[in-house]
């Protein structure tokens, strides 16, 4: 039915990785020095495209004498700020002159360090099996592409991506083919999925993927020069080592590696401000997400998960209150599983599961119900989520319903469905709305699921948490995303705030029945 | 089956209550029973097993001459056929529904509610909910929704304990009075032989080592 091969759970690990941003990977060499206090090692942050190749190239410098160098990869828009909070790193590696100009602006570099190392190209992928033949940008444009990935509009492939399918000519016939991924690996694993038609990402993500194959590079012409600005810090324990690092990343051996992975070498040499800096031109699509629009969906998915779940969640959590049977612990199991997955993980399953490759996902899009980037996809999602929350809610409002009230209703005449209408439900409801408040904040707040299942689309499946996401990656995003902020914690607590008053109000409801 | 069916109320079962086993043997002609014996003895399973909510009991019910349970043959009547007025001992009125419509919930029309509400003096609280009432005033609207349900049998466990001296006689004899117009059977359980002389012919004792009939 749904195929998890290794290579994509592989992927998937190193997606979740980028997505939660919790947890920088950190790697170390071994190799102490002779130079350096033995414990001490370099502290590299690393845009998370480098992800492959940085740990290679440094087991080249440690076999060669180096001190051990740790690494912390992320996305350059998450390391930047770090920069200027006081972590004491030595290098950055950045895959964005923007943000690299942003952090020199704040004083954070040594200027006379700062290099362009590495250059990338933006190529078009298609699934490697059954893909379909492109052979240049006007292929796009072709009735059986119906979906292009790319990755946000603020990160750096998403930029040189439009500016590419700008200058071609084709952006006004695929703009609204194309769906957002949070990063180039999620627009990437779309593709080898076979979800999409098409994916428009840097050409080492191709190199690096075996479940997809590279159909055309733009023209260098189409797109700026795409860079990876790397500079020692200010604030670096170890500056002359650090640059020694540098420089050795510059030599044959590490040049080599490099290349294998697919990155173009830049002649090395010192970089200005703004020589280097083409900002690509931005029209077509607006750049910063709209708040507003980004708040209104977030209510409209979050009531509509909300609502759609309420006959199941009563269903189960009733099941699960008062009823005993065979392999009820199992049910009870695998309702609270997405409670503890990876959302991330979550949304890849419902991927493979709803998405239209799979028989299943494959119906509901011939019946016009396509689940992928769309409203439906991201309500699903939220869904899904909240659902745990949701039933365990429900479950215990129920258990706090005595069963000797619907007793009493039997031998009063009344079956057990009009019992259930008149007492159980009734006396359950203010624990149960709990639920249903429960999980509408959980689904306020759902990122992981909703970014792989239903991308990352402007107006459909864009919530506060995505726009939030969409706002990290650009410098000019962080003012905007105060009103998000604001917006996301008010939801929030408004919400817990009327789940505090209905579990009371159910308490005292319970409470009374003894009151002699 | 049917031949010896002769008494008013046979009940013979065994249930599992908390360590032990209970056991009970009830066979009698009497249409008005008390059942004595300390807390814990297994009264309010008794009443449990009769009104068809305690579905663990292995044996036999027969009310009547009609078979309410049969474990061995497979037969169950479920307690929304049995028309029995149960009255718990924590009375469980409805907290959610007003006295009005906790009296009516088995069906019954305003008048018979008014009617009902005279009759054990809780008219005036029609419109009050559960929560607000005193004990007394409780057990007494249990007592009400029970009999508008217009059982065949009443089944009433402790039914006087929240209710003081005066009152409790009082309402006895109408309780009474309402139970032989209209020819009911009665079970009643109760710690307390004062409760129950007013309202049974027949007194039994429940303890450990069964069910016994007391002059």
């Amino acid at each position: 039915m749904f195929r998890l091969p290794v290579r994509a759970v592989a992927g998937l690990f190193v997606f979740s990785l980028l997505l939660s941003g919790a947890q920088p990977r950190t790697l170390s060499g071994k190799a102490p020095s002779l130079m350096e206090p033995p414990d001490s090692a370099l502290l590299v942050l690393a845009a998370a495209s480098l992800a492959d190749v940085l740990p290679r190239v440094a087991q080249l410098w440690t076999d060669a004498g180096g001190i051990p160098v740790r690494f912390s990869f992320d996305a350059t828009s998450r390391l930047a700020p770090q920069t200027l909070q006081g972590v004491p790193a030595d290098l950055f590696f950045s895959a964005d002159q923007r943000w690299m100009d942003w952090v020199a602006e704040r004083g954070a570099l040594r200027d006379d360090t700062r290099v362009d190392l590495l250059g990338n190209e933006i190529v078009v992928v298609v699934p490697r099996d059954g893909g379909k033949k492109l052979l240049g940008p006007d292929d796009l444009m072709g009735p059986s592409i119906r979906h292009i990935a790319m990755a946000g509009e603020n990160v750096p492939a998403g930029r040189y991506g439009l500016a590419a399918l700008e200058a071609t000519g084709v952006w006004g016939q695929v703009a609204d083919r194309v769906v957002r991924g949070g990063n180039v690996r999620g627009a990437l694993e779309w593709v080898a999925l076979g979800e999409v038609e098409a994916g428009v990402v840097y050409r080492t993500d191709a190199t690096a993927e075996e479940r997809v194959r590279v159909a055309f590079t733009f023209a260098p012409e189409t797109y700026p020069l795409i860079s990876y600005p790397v500079a020692v810090l200010v604030q670096a324990p170890l500056p002359g080592t650090a640059l020694a690092f540098l420089e050795f990343c510059q030599s044959d051996g590490a040049t080599r590696v490099f290349q294998e992975a697919g990155f173009l070498s830049l002649r090395p040499g010192p970089t200005g401000h703004s020589e280097v800096t083409q900002l690509p031109r931005e029209s077509g699509s607006p750049l910063l997400p709209s708040p507003w629009s980004a708040i209104r969906l977030s209510f409209l998915v979050a009531l509509a998960a909300t609502l759609a779940g309420f006959v199941p969640a009563v269903w189960l959590g009733w099941i699960l209150a008062r009823k005993d049977f065979f392999g009820k612990s199992v049910i009870a199991t695998v309702a609270l599983v997405p409670l503890v997955l990876p959302p991330v993980v979550t949304g890849f399953i419902l991927l493979s599961i709803l998405g239209t490759q799979s028989p299943v996902g494959a119906r509901l899009a011939a019946l016009g119900l396509p689940i992928p980037f769309t409203l439906l996809g991201a309500i699903l999602a939220a869904l899904t989520v909240g659902f745990p929350l949701y039933v365990v809610s429900v479950r215990n409002a129920f258990q706090a319903v005595d069963s000797s009230y619907e007793e009493v209703a039997w031998t009063l005449g009344r079956r057990p469905w009009p019992t259930f209408v008149r007492v159980t439900f009734p006396l359950a409801l203010p624990g149960i709305a709990a639920g249903a408040v429960l999980a509408f904040a959980r689904a306020l707040g759902e990122f992981g699921a909703t970014v792989v299942l239903a991308g990352n689309v402007e107006g459909s499946t864009r919530t506060i948490a995505l726009a939030v996401y969409t706002l990290l990656e650009s410098p000019q995003g962080r003012e905007a995303i105060w009103v998000l902020v604001g917006a996301s914690v008010v939801l929030s607590l408004v919400a817990l705030l009327g789940f505090e008053a209905l579990s009371r109000h159910q308490r005292r409801q319970m409470g009374a029945r003894h009151g002699r | 089956m049917g031949a010896e069916a002769k008494g008013v109320l046979q009940v013979d079962f065994q249930v599992r209550l908390g360590a032990r086993e209970l056991e009970v043997r009830l066979d009698t002609e009497s249409p008005a029973v008390a059942v004595f014996g300390p807390s814990g003895g297994g009264k309010s399973t008794l009443l449990r097993v009769l009104a068809g909510v305690e579905r663990r009991a292995r044996g036999s019910v027969r009310v009547r001459g009609r078979l309410w349970m049969d474990s061995d043959e497979g037969v169950f009547l479920p307690p929304w056929e049995r028309r029995v007025g149960w009255v718990p001992q924590e009375y469980l009125l409805f907290p959610h529904l007003r006295v009005r419509e906790n009296l009516s919930f088995a069906g019954a029309t305003l008048q018979e509610v008014q009617e009902v509400g005279e009759l054990l003096m809780v008219d005036h609280l029609l419109d009050r909910r559960p929560r607000g009432l005193s004990g007394g005033e409780q057990q007494r609207v249990a007592l009400g929704r029970a009999l508008l349900a217009k059982p065949r049998m009443l089944l009433l466990d402790e039914p006087f304990s929240a209710l003081d001296r005066p009152l409790r006689s009082h309402v006895a004899s109408r309780l009474r009075g309402y139970v032989q117009e209209r020819g009911l059977l009665l079970l009643l359980v109760s710690h307390d032989e004062a409760d129950a002389v007013a309202l049974a012919q027949e007194h039994w004792l429940l303890s450990e080592g069964g069910l016994e009939r007391v002059e």
